[in-house]
């Protein structure tokens, strides 16, 4: 109920708007004419007026609540309200205006056209044709006066029991309709009527005409009949004579048919005249009140069709308007509902047809690029996955993209200076100094290049395989330089030490293999032919073959070295203590000749590491010797051993560094020192560092000569700590793991 | 002193012309047992006001209406209304005649009166009016008669239908007038 009221209110049910208006109008029309003609509708008036008030009232509050929701929507600026106030404000005006204007003519003509219904002249006239009428009915009294008169001489002298039928004949004669003879005290004496079926007595005279009669004066007079119509009654005295006494003679005369409807017609004709002339004022008031009603009702109904009108024709321009809002905000979905097929409907076509184009184009665009991120994610994974490095560079220099491969080898975050230009990242880091000006010259060339480069980083000499190659200005590529490049440092390690190991089995076989006839050789001259010498030749046989003997056991103990450093590595590893272990077998150097001072430095937390005791005391064997070797050579004194925990690249791991103060390794084979037959002792295999690094590797650890500013020589070594798992799965597949990822 | 009395006179006065003010009085009214019905006697005032009278002479028949009631009593509450009877008359001027018409609008009896003060006085005296059958009342209760007179509006002409309900000239009506049946 409430809702329908309120939509009611808000002018949406045109039914019933439409259906007060018409109630309202017909309850006008028999105001109308109640107020001109009495007659069933007359009855109704007041009811009609309270009716039309209290639904002009109903009019008038809805079109005051649609005002001022109108109003409030308008304050709050709600799209739309404007044009809709602006529309309604105009058909309204438009619809006020004509009816003024009717109003006032009608109000005019209403009031001159009710005067102009009275005239002196009619007035004139009917109370002339009253007086006619009048004169008319006096002639007709005075007429039956005298037959009365008559009637009462002749029945004077009557006697009292022929009475009742000289009336009947007295009645006959004259036009009487009914006689009656009444004694003074009101009794009837006799009577006579025309229409015997009357049962009821006849109606004495009033006190008033007896007193009248008894005064002499004869008695006439209309009067009215029971229901209809009038009588002429007529009383006069009955004389006494003949022993009667005085009686009164009462005789009723039917007013002819002829002159009783001529005088009712004036009768009703001067009533309703003079009634008029009454109610000129009331009735003047009357009209103007229905016009006045009338009025409002064209006014207020103008009002509500103006507001109608104004919302429906706004709505699908407030529609559009919240639409064009939504599109704005990026809302595709929405759709408009055509209401018309007017420039309107067609105008909510085009925009709904124009936001399903749009949102079509968005889904496109929102599917493409989605595209373009899925290939673009794709690439930078294939891209992150790749061991080699990439990095893309535009036509400034500046860096573009990178992958973690890249910074991986070139031992920089490069992803911090994507957008910055290659000369600034080498002031960052300078270590990148030279191979930016190795690359420099290559991107100023067009198409493919390819180039090896030998750099010197901060963990030693790299060669990294560079290649490069510009690329196109086109869509979406902004020209520059792409470049791959491969840390092949390790990889040409291993072609060199296979090459080594080919070496170490061709000498096992091709050299080793005779040196033993050689050595049987040589013993059995010496021992054949010593004793057949004499003492000076025997010396010289004897020095020749223990040369001989010496030497070949000198290139068999080379050889075995050599094999031993070329072998694939048979490792059993088992946890170990780094400490422990470094204690126990510089044990046996604490006795060491002197000259030499062997400082530990051992970090008090265990460092448990997984590996082959023999290899790990080889390693340690070579490294003290060695620099016990080069103390010697040199001047030095001193043999630091320090241990400690170091953490690198996400992992823990045992560090090992032992330094000397000896003479160090000149810088052009610090490059090189770890490779087989690179020494700088006149006695030394040249295998010492070799093989030390070897173990390393096997055990997939990392070592780094440095040649610190102090002097001497300092050579880091970090090993894996040993983990569980670890500890049962064999030796690393990949030797150097470690260092790869420095 | 003098101020008093003048006061009083003043005050007897208005009170004079009050009484003369137009307006219908029940000046009494009572019911007589009579063979089993309630038979009513009343005299009523009439006193038309200027513009009734006026429409009268205008030939505006006015219709006066006598309001009857009989109440029963109840304790504690408002009394009951057990019985009500209209009875209607109709006042006009014959001007052929020139006399004045009641027309009884009950039982359409018409009586003709050459003076308005007669009519209204044969309006004014009820007699023996058979009011109510005693069978219809429960013995032992106690009951009221009631009588109102009013000058009926709606049955005045449409135009001046809406004038006379907001002008007390038209608004012709007496206080109703209860008598112990």
């Amino acid at each position: 109920m409430a809702a329908l009221i309120h939509r009611f209110a808000r002018g949406q049910s045109l039914l019933l708007t439409m259906l007060l208006l018409g109630l309202l109008l017909v309850i006008l029309v028999l105001m109308g004419r109640a107020t001109t003609n009495s007659t069933k509708f007359s009855q109704m008036y007041s009811w009609l007026l309270l009716v039309c008030t209290i639904g002009l009232g109903a009019l008038a509050i809805l079109i005051l609540y649609n005002l001022v929701e109108l109003v409030r929507r308008y304050r709050r600026q709600v799209p739309g309200t404007r044009l809709t106030l602006r529309l309604s404000g105009i058909f309204a005006v438009l619809a006020i205006v004509p009816v003024a204007l009717v109003y006032g003519f009608s109000l005019h003509f209403l009031q001159r056209g009710i005067d102009s219904w009275f005239d002196v002249q009619v007035d004139r006239g009917l109370e002339d044709a009253l007086e006619l009428s009048r004169t008319a009915l006096d002639l007709r009294m005075r007429e039956v006066l005298k037959q009365t008169l008559k009637i009462s001489d002749s029945i004077a002298e009557s006697d009292s029991d022929q009475i009742s039928r000289r009336l009947d004949d007295l009645l006959d004669l004259s036009d009487a309709s009914e006689l009656t003879l009444f004694g003074w005290g009101g009794q009837i004496i006799a009577t006579a009527a025309v229409d015997p079926s009357l049962v009821l007595p006849p109606p004495p005279p009033p006190d008033t005409v007896v007193l009248q009669v008894r005064q002499g004066h004869n008695y006439v007079g209309l009067e009215p009949i029971h229901d209809a119509g009038f009588h002429i009654r007529v009383v006069v005295e009955v004389p006494a004579s003949g022993g009667n006494e005085e009686r009164l003679l009462q005789a009723l005369f039917p007013v002819t048919d002829r002159l009783s409807l001529l005088a009712d017609a004036v009768q009703a004709a001067f009533d309703s005249y003079r009634e008029l002339i009454f109610l000129r004022a009331p009735l003047k008031a009357s009209f103007t009140l229905t016009l006045s009603l009338a009025l409002l009702l064209a006014v207020l109904a103008a009002f509500w069709a103006a507001f109608y009108t104004a919302r429906r024709m706004v709505q699908p321009l407030r529609e559009l308007a919240e639409g064009t809002e939504a599109v704005a905000a990026g809302q595709f979905g929405r759709q408009l509902t055509r209401a018309s097929s007017d420039e309107l409907g067609f105008l909510v076509e085009s925009f709904n047809q124009m936001t399903r184009n749009l949102a079509q184009a968005r889904d496109e665009a929102q599917r493409s690029q989605e595209q373009v991120e899925g290939q673009r994610a794709y690439l930078e994974t294939v891209l992150a996955r790749l061991s080699s490095g990439v990095v893309t560079i535009d036509q400034a220099g500046r860096l573009q993209t990178c992958n973690a491969a890249a910074s991986q080898i070139l031992g920089v975050d490069l992803q911090a200076f994507i957008g910055i230009e290659s000369r600034q990242i080498a002031v960052a880091h300078p270590v990148l100094e030279d191979l930016i000006e190795v690359i420099g010259p290559q991107l100023t060339l067009t198409g493919d290049w390819r180039q090896e480069i030998a750099w010197f980083s901060g963990n030693g000499r790299r060669i990294l395989m560079c290649r490069g190659s510009s690329l196109p200005d086109a869509v979406g590529l902004r020209g520059g330089h792409v470049i791959v490049f491969d840390d092949i440092t390790h990889l040409m390690q291993a072609e060199r030490n296979a090459a080594w190991a080919e070496v170490a089995r061709r000498l096992a076989h091709e050299i080793k293999n005779p040196l033993t006839p050689i050595q049987l050789a040589a013993e059995r001259i010496r021992h054949k032919y010593l004793k057949q010498l004499d003492e000076e030749q025997g010396k010289i046989l004897d020095r020749g073959t223990h040369t001989i003997i010496q030497q070949v056991q000198a290139m068999k103990d080379m050889v075995d070295a050599f094999n031993e450093y070329a072998r694939p590595p048979r490792l059993q590893l088992a946890p170990l203590e780094l400490n422990e272990f470094v204690t126990e077998v510089l044990y046996l150097y604490r006795d060491y000749p002197a000259g030499v001072e062997i400082k530990l430095d051992l970090t008090r937390e265990p460092l448990q590491i997984n590996a082959d005791k023999g290899r790990l005391r080889q390693l340690l064997h070579n490294l003290v010797k060695n620099a016990i070797e080069a103390i010697r050579d040199g001047h030095g004194s001193t043999l630091w051993i320090k241990t400690r925990r170091e953490h690198v690249t996400g992992a823990d791991c045992a560090e090992l560094i032992v330094r000397d103060d000896g003479p160090g390794f000149p810088s052009n084979i610090l490059a090189s020192a770890f490779e087989p037959y690179v020494t700088t002792k006149p006695k030394g295999t040249g295998l010492g560092l070799a093989i030390v690094k070897k173990i390393v590797e096997e055990h997939g650890g990392w070592i780094q000569l440095e040649a610190p500013v102090e002097g001497g020589a300092r050579i880091v070594i970090r090993l894996p700590f040993h983990h569980e798992d670890v500890a049962s799965s064999a030796a690393p597949a990949v030797p150097a793991v470690l260092a790869n990822t420095e | 002193m003098h101020v008093i009395c003048g006061l009083i006179l003043c005050w007897g006065l208005l009170g004079a012309v009050g009484a003369w003010a137009a307006g219908f009085d029940v000046v009494k009214a009572s019911t007589q047992l009579e063979k089993g019905v309630y038979r009513l006697n009343a005299q009523i005032e009439y006193r038309l006001s200027a513009p009734a009278l006026d429409a009268l002479q205008n030939g505006v028949p006015l219709t006066i209406e006598l309001e009857m009631e009989v109440l029963k009593h109840r304790p504690w509450l408002w009394d009951e209304k057990v019985y009500s009877l209209n009875q209607r008359y109709r006042l006009e001027y014959h001007t052929l005649s020139r006399q004045y018409l009641v027309n009884n609008l009950n039982s359409g009896e018409r009586r003709g009166f050459p003076t308005r003060s007669g009519a209204l006085q044969f309006m004014g005296e009820v007699s023996n009016f058979p009011l109510l059958d005693q069978g219809l009342l429960t013995p032992g209760e106690q009951y009221d008669g009631g009588l109102r007179v009013r000058l009926d509006i709606e049955a005045l002409p449409a135009p001046l239908r809406l004038m006379a309900y907001f002008s007390d000239d038209w608004r012709l009506v007496s206080e109703w007038y209860i008598w112990p049946l």
